[in-house]
């Protein structure tokens, strides 16, 4: 296997000369349409230069390397500002669903190049309107439908959902039984009659997000994905590939250095702000913490090479990272005064202390709530007791609405 | 040097555990709270029988080589039992600062005491708030060391010394013996740490580095000595943290335990994110020894190690209640430790100032 250090030069340089057509200044102006049709033009390029599935399997399409190259080369590729937002989750949880339980594998390799290309994306339907922390509580039924299954209900906040080809979801196949054992999982095809994405804007103007309904459409039951009454397992197993895919110890805003750079620059009482204590100690604490989970998440992919289970402070990266994300942002702002008001709609997240402060609510509920980190962190690792759940143990069609 | 603990490392991390755990005890903890110039001596017995003392001087010397990792393993151990014996860091960083120097007849003299517990070093390299002054204000001249260093973990016991002074305008490592009349006992909240002033009027002393040399050699020497210290308030958090858990658990008030309430079980997740970013940046700063970041690493360790002992201790005590604020059960005893250990060898204040400083330094 390449050498991480070659591997990183070779992306490195591999990088640089896609910068002019798919960097930030390249994206500039850009409708959304425009701008995902370039995405799709970088993962071609990608695919074909072998920098796409780095990690996955030669069998299904991809290199066949370490968790550590892809790692590397995300480190490389994440500054460089280009149109992959797309791909991020479809590439992140649905494609290595289906590579894990799929059992027509040639059909599988197809969707799997297709997704690397940036041919096909791939969407997660899973919260709802009445289930979104308490993702069991979801409503969307699938009932049995000659040899197959028919789906009826309402997804939301499924991003991507109205650029997608097909989807992963988790549905309600037995309300009579209590909520997490009632449930199965899909895939769907999201060009199917009776689906229908509509998008919606975040706060921060982005447009994510999706409310996707569901009327009648018709699954065959080779669509089925796990058991029967098993979706939940599946979900969890969904849910823990997101904790080391949805993991960046910046939170996906602007770095350390960045703030560094930032406030050597700015003045603050007529002197870099970078001189004020407070600042400082701003920097230093949020460094040691951002340190730290660079070095959590080091370590779990170290362990997962040696064939060992990581440990479960993985999980602490999402909860802590965006919070200190959000804190910087803010200082930010307050050390420019009046001058941190003006802000450019088409900024660059991991640029802009404004375009990423507003985000920065997002990050803090989708794929985990804090609170429901907080919860699973105290029962899943620390064994201490559940909340009380009056539903627990109730069968779904019996719990007070 | 990997990130992850090898057999080895992993089965002294479990042997110290089991010994430390063996020899607790709280009575004599508590007993030390408030009596100057004691400390644990069937600890310190045990911990020398173990081979602790002798585990980062080098072979050649009688010791048995090891390094960072392995020191910070055991100091882990030491913090979770609030260790009434505070000599690992001090004599770590005493033989590193001797191994900095040139000169093989203090080796010598040295360092095969120290491994063999027969003599305890300390580094006094701090002034009034600063762990390492630009400038010290103990001067070294003509075979002389004159002047006050601040207080110093293990000095009451000490019985050699190196010491961070000037020397003709240039700073200067010196060797000096210690005696009873140069330490002038510190009686602090927290004193089975032994903190003592030391007081120079013109003691013999001998140079065994100056200029830049020195200057770079108290620095890793005192990072080092900040990483050690970061695993044993790691340690200390982490037990804290321990505690908090078992007793929410265990106490049932409005009918369940107390644990089943989220403003108790999110404080209690919140602690263990702090424990484990802490090991994670002690992890890493151990491996990174002789690298360029070595510092700008210890200062991170330092700084969420210092975070989380506070934190878990202040917790620990206001998730117990009424209890936790009795003297007899000793949660104190973390609450002291968790700050003397804070502001011994320089505060998060001027770790955090360091730090910037080396990014500042990394950008330029």
């Amino acid at each position: 296997m390449i050498d991480l250090d070659t591997f990183r030069a070779d992306a490195r340089a591999w990088l640089a000369t896609m910068v002019a057509e798919f960097g930030r200044d390249a994206r500039r102006g850009l409708t959304d349409e425009q701008d995902l049709a370039l995405g799709r033009r970088y993962m071609a390029a990608k695919y074909a230069a072998g920098f796409a599935g780095i990690h996955m399997p030669k069998e299904f399409g991809g290199r066949g390397l370490s968790g550590l190259h892809k790692l590397v080369f995300d480190q490389e590729e994440a500054p460089l500002g280009f149109p992959t937002v797309y791909f991020g989750i479809s590439l992140g949880m649905p494609i290595p669903i289906i590579m894990k339980f799929c059992e027509d594998k040639a059909w599988v390799r197809e969707r799997v190049i297709a997704a690397l290309k940036g041919e096909e994306i791939w969407c997660q339907l899973f919260s709802e309107p009445a289930g979104g922390s308490d993702l069991a509580g979801l409503r969307m039924k699938a009932e049995e439908d000659g040899n197959g299954w028919k789906l009826n209900g309402q997804k939301l906040w499924t991003s991507h959902a109205h650029q997608s080809d097909y989807g992963i979801i988790v549905a309600r196949s037995d309300p009579t039984v209590p909520k997490h054992k009632g449930l199965t999982y899909f895939w769907v095809d999201m060009h199917s009659e009776g689906v229908e994405a509509k998008p919606f804007p975040l706060l921060d103007g982005t447009i994510v997000c999706n409310e996707v309904f569901f009327d009648d459409v018709k699954l065959t039951d080779g669509q089925r994905i796990g058991p029967v009454g098993g979706g939940f397992g599946v979900a969890m197993a969904t849910l823990m590939i997101e904790r080391y895919v949805a993991s960046d110890a910046d939170g996906f805003g602007p770095t350390i250095p960045f703030f560094v750079d930032f406030a050597s620059e700015v003045e603050f009482n007529g002197r870099p702000a970078i001189e004020d204590g407070r600042i400082r100690s701003a920097i230093a604490r949020n460094y040691a913490l951002r340190n730290g989970l660079r070095s959590i998440r080091d370590r779990a992919f170290l362990m997962m090479e040696a064939g060992m289970e990581p440990g479960p402070e993985g999980s602490l990266s999402k909860l802590v990272s965006v919070r200190s994300r959000q804190k910087l942002c803010e200082l930010a702002i307050d050390i420019q005064g009046g001058a941190g008001l003006a802000y450019d709609r088409e900024a660059f997240g991991q640029e802009d202390w404004i375009a990423s402060w507003l985000s920065c609510p997002t990050g803090r509920i989708a794929g985990g709530a804090d609170e429901m980190l907080l919860n699973t962190i105290a029962e899943r690792i620390l064994g201490l007791p559940q909340d009380h759940r009056p539903d627990k143990g109730v069968p779904f069609n019996q719990i007070p609405a | 040097m990997t990130i992850l603990y090898d057999e080895a490392q992993q089965a002294i991390a479990t042997e110290s555990r089991r010994v430390l755990d063996d020899g607790y005890d709280l009575q004599r903890l508590l007993d030390l709270v408030d009596e100057t110039g004691q400390h644990d001596e069937r600890l310190w017995q045990s911990a020398v029988e173990q081979g602790w003392t002798a585990l980062s001087v080098p072979e050649q010397y009688g010791g048995l080589g090891l390094g960072l990792v392995e020191l910070g393993l055991i100091a882990q151990g030491l913090g979770a039992v609030t260790a009434g014996a505070p000599f690992l860091s001090g004599n770590d960083a005493f033989v590193q600062l001797l191994l900095a120097g040139d000169d093989k007849g203090t080796r010598e003299a040295w360092l095969p005491k120290i491994a063999a517990g027969e003599a305890i070093g300390i580094a006094a390299l701090g002034e009034g708030s600063s762990p390492l002054p630009a400038e010290p204000a103990v001067t070294y001249a003509d075979g002389k060391l004159t002047g006050t260093k601040s207080a110093i973990a293990g000095a009451l016991q000490a019985d050699v010394g190196v010491v961070w002074a000037s020397s003709g305008g240039s700073p200067a490592l010196v060797l000096v013996e210690l005696t009873k009349g140069m330490r002038r006992a510190v009686d602090s909240f927290d004193n089975a740490r032994l903190y003592a002033e030391l007081v120079f009027d013109g003691a013999s002393a001998s140079v065994l580095l100056s200029g830049d040399p020195a200057r770079e050699a108290a620095r890793d020497g005192l990072a080092r000595q900040a990483v050690v210290i970061a695993h044993e308030q790691t340690g200390g958090a982490e037990k804290a943290m321990q505690i908090a858990r078992d007793y929410a658990l265990e106490r049932k008030a409005f009918g369940q335990p107390i644990g089943a309430f989220q403003s108790i079980k999110h404080r209690i997740a919140e602690l263990y994110g702090l424990v484990e970013l802490a090991r994670a940046n002690c992890i890493d700063a151990a491996a990174r020894e002789g690298e360029a970041d070595f510092v700008l690493k210890a200062c991170a360790a330092r700084l969420s190690a210092s975070e989380a002992y506070d934190t878990a201790a202040r917790d620990a005590v206001q998730i117990h209640g009424g209890i936790g604020v009795t003297w007899q059960l000793g949660l104190h005893l973390h609450m002291r430790r968790a700050r003397s250990l804070a502001a011994e060898l320089g505060s998060p204040l001027f770790w955090e100032d360091l730090l910037v400083g080396e990014l500042e330094g990394a950008g330029a």
